[in-house]
């Protein structure tokens, strides 16, 4: 799920913007609380002001007065007056020992203690004048307003999240619909194009794929029609060539005269079959064949293949063993599946001296079914070893033997049309050829 | 033999026909679709050479006309694709075998002389016999000279392939798609390998040989005279 690139721009987005809301958020509670504890002091200043009048008039007798005039009512403020020691002389806040100031205490109350914010000045060096309020409702106010941050931060989120999973998987569908038809192109269906739906980015980056898929169809069409044409048109030729050959060879007296036109008509034989080589490769790999698979044995078929050589690997000098065992099935083409298990056998037994021993073998290996050819031959350097697979590359050592440098070639293709995949191996010694298809389930 | 030949390109028709007459049969020679549909169905041969790409009627609508026409002439069918699907599509549409051009001429030959003498597909045969030698195919079981002879399987199904075909050259090509089922030319010559086989078993100690290989061609099962 977080291989997908638009939820994690989407998970990306919401951190983003989470953590944007959040500093925003303690941003407004924490100007807030200094906007209303300012409020709060400027009323503790005004009204020592006004309280502060009657002792200058009256000395103490004038503050108590103003002090017991302004308590009086509802939402009045605190007061207390002691001396300068801190000896309590009147009211509430007379208990209190808070530095001159503005300064924040704890006022004993019979349930619990209230907070209350407190003014404290010093009158003439005599006496200490408190005034104060209880400030509880600055604290509720700033925790009703982180309340309801908290539960907007929590809609955020919980929106963000699921518009995320909505606008991924709404692009996933999209992306999984370009993806399927990449995939069935792989596959062998090259008329399949992306579906294009209304007019977005995604909608125009698949009329360009299609685009582009469509140049690619061209290009393979063309270069199938030049392949079949080709073929045909050299075909022609080639058989009327042959023909002549043929008809000279039939005239000839001379019998070496008769070899050489023999020996001519081989050659030509060879040019068609290293043709009839190519042409099968690429029909392989157009993957048509695909149409029609069946449920193959791939151990029998091996078997089969193993009996079939093993005369023939006996009067080479070789030995020819097959490890048989239950049924392996696959979904396949069986004659293809056949003449690769046929070129792999026969490269084993051309590529490797007298007295070798090639060993074939159809299996399972880690719940996949496989088929192995392997030799005790001298083996090949692992750096030409997958060069192998290539069209018409030989080894060094192997150019004066006949053959077309096809065989492995076609392996890999039928491999790869099984959706398996055909490599070779150091088989410590010689060379172990290994062709792995996957599941039927 | 009584032929006809179909085939457009007028170089290999006619090399074909004299051929073909040179061997002793009677060749009739059709340039065109339609002509050689016409000449098909109105005339008794005994196979006909039909290639499949053909200007304006091709081979395959030519067959299918014939067949559901009912006419049941053995038709060997020339071709220049090589595709599976091809070779499968040929046979379907009732051709009683395949062959890619170019071809060797014997190869030609000997698969005209194997469907020419195709016994009728209702008759069923339960014994082979060539001289001394004896096949029961319902008990798999080989003789010669009443003497016992173990054969592996692909030995029978080799012998019983030349016996069917007895007195006529059968090919490399043709028994590797008879018998091997492989459409496709191995490296190996396995076809010799097998043979050779058979042939120890078949006729080591016996005064007169039975397998014959035919020089530039392929093998024949005949009682020599």
């Amino acid at each position: 799920m977080f291989g997908s690139t638009s939820l994690r721009l989407a998970a990306a987005y919401t951190v983003g913007f989470s953590v944007a809301v959040a500093l925003l958020g303690v941003t407004t509670i924490l100007s807030t609380r200094a906007a209303l504890t300012q409020q709060f002091d400027e009323r503790l200043r005004s009204d020592q002001v006004a309280v502060l009048d009657g002792y200058h008039k009256q000395g103490l007798f004038g503050l108590k007065r103003e002090m017991a005039e302004a308590s009086a009512g509802a939402g009045a403020l605190l007061f207390g007056v002691q001396t300068e020691a801190g000896t309590p002389i009147q009211g509430p806040l007379a208990g209190l020992h808070t530095p001159v100031g503005v300064s924040t205490a704890r006022l004993p109350d019979e349930r619990e203690p209230i907070t209350v914010r407190v003014l404290t000045d010093d009158l003439d060096g005599r006496y200490r004048l408190l005034v104060g309020d209880r400030s509880d409702h600055i604290e509720a106010l700033s925790q009703k307003v982180l309340w309801r941050f908290a539960l907007a931060f929590a809609a955020l989120l919980a929106l963000g999240v699921a518009g995320g999973f909505a606008l991924s998987r709404a692009v996933q569908r999209r992306m999984a619909a370009i993806s399927g038809t990449a995939q069935a192109i792989i596959d062998g269906d090259l008329g399949r194009r992306v579906p294009v739906t209304g007019d977005d980015d995604l909608s125009r980056l698949a009329t360009t794929l299609n685009r582009m898929l469509d140049r690619i169809g061209a290009l393979m069409d063309n270069l199938r029609q030049v392949t079949s044409d080709v073929a045909h048109d050299l075909r022609t030729p080639l058989n009327r060539l042959r023909q002549r050959l043929e008809r000279s060879a039939r005239q000839a007296g001379d019998p070496a005269h008769r070899a050489e036109i023999e020996g001519a008509l081989n050659d030509v034989d060879a040019i068609l079959a290293t043709f009839a080589a190519l042409l099968r490769i690429s029909e392989v790999e157009a993957g048509a064949r695909r149409a029609a698979f069946r449920r193959v044995d791939l151990r029998a078929l091996a078997r089969a293949v193993a009996e079939d050589f093993g005369p023939a690997a006996e009067d080479s000098g070789h030995r020819l063993e097959f490890d048989d065992g239950p049924p392996v099935w696959i979904e396949g083409d069986a004659e293809l599946l056949t003449q690769m298990t046929v070129n792999l056998v026969e490269n084993a037994l051309r590529h490797t001296p007298k007295g070798c021993l090639v060993r074939l073998s159809a299996g399972e290996s880690g719940g996949l079914p496989v088929l192995t050819v392997s030799d005790n031959g001298p083996g090949v350097p692992a750096a030409e070893r997958a060069r192998l697979f290539d069209r018409f590359y030989r080894l060094e050592r192997s150019r004066s033997t006949p053959g077309s440098g096809l065989g492995l070639a076609l392996v890999q293709a039928v491999a790869r049309l099984h959706r398996g995949e055909a490599s070779l191996a150091g088989g410590a010694p010689g060379l172990k050829a290994t062709v792995v298809f996957p599941t039927t389930s | 033999m009584k032929l006809l030949l179909v085939e457009d390109d007028q170089e290999a028709a006619d090399y074909l026909k004299r051929a073909l007459e040179e061997a002793g049969h009677s060749v009739e020679h059709a340039a065109e679709g339609r002509e050689g549909l016409l000449a098909a169905a109105s005339n008794p041969y005994d196979v006909i050479i039909l290639d499949r790409m053909l200007p304006e009627m091709d081979g395959l609508s030519i067959l299918r006309t014939l067949r559901a026409a009912r006419v049941r002439t053995p038709v060997l069918l020339l071709t220049a694709v090589q595709g599976i699907d091809d070779r499968v599509e040929g046979l379907d549409a009732g051709a009683d075998d395949y062959l890619v051009k170019p071809f060797a001429f014997v190869e030609l030959h000997a698969r005209i002389n194997a469907l020419s003498r195709r016994p009728p597909p209702q008759e069923v045969v339960t014994t082979l016999q060539v001289g001394d030698l004896r096949m029961d195919l319902l008990k798999r079981t080989v003789t010669r000279a009443s003497v016992r002879i173990e054969l592996q399987p692909r030995e029978f199904q080799l012998l019983e392939y030349l016996m069917r075909h007895a007195g006529r050259v059968v090919t490399r090509t043709m028994l590797l798609e008879g018998i091997w089922n492989f459409n496709f030319e191995p490296q190996t010559n396995i076809v010799e390998t097998h043979m050779s086989r058979l042939r120890s078993k078949i006729d080591r100690g016996h005064p007169r040989e039975l397998i014959h290989t035919v020089r530039g061609a392929g093998y024949m099962l005949h009682e020599a005279v």
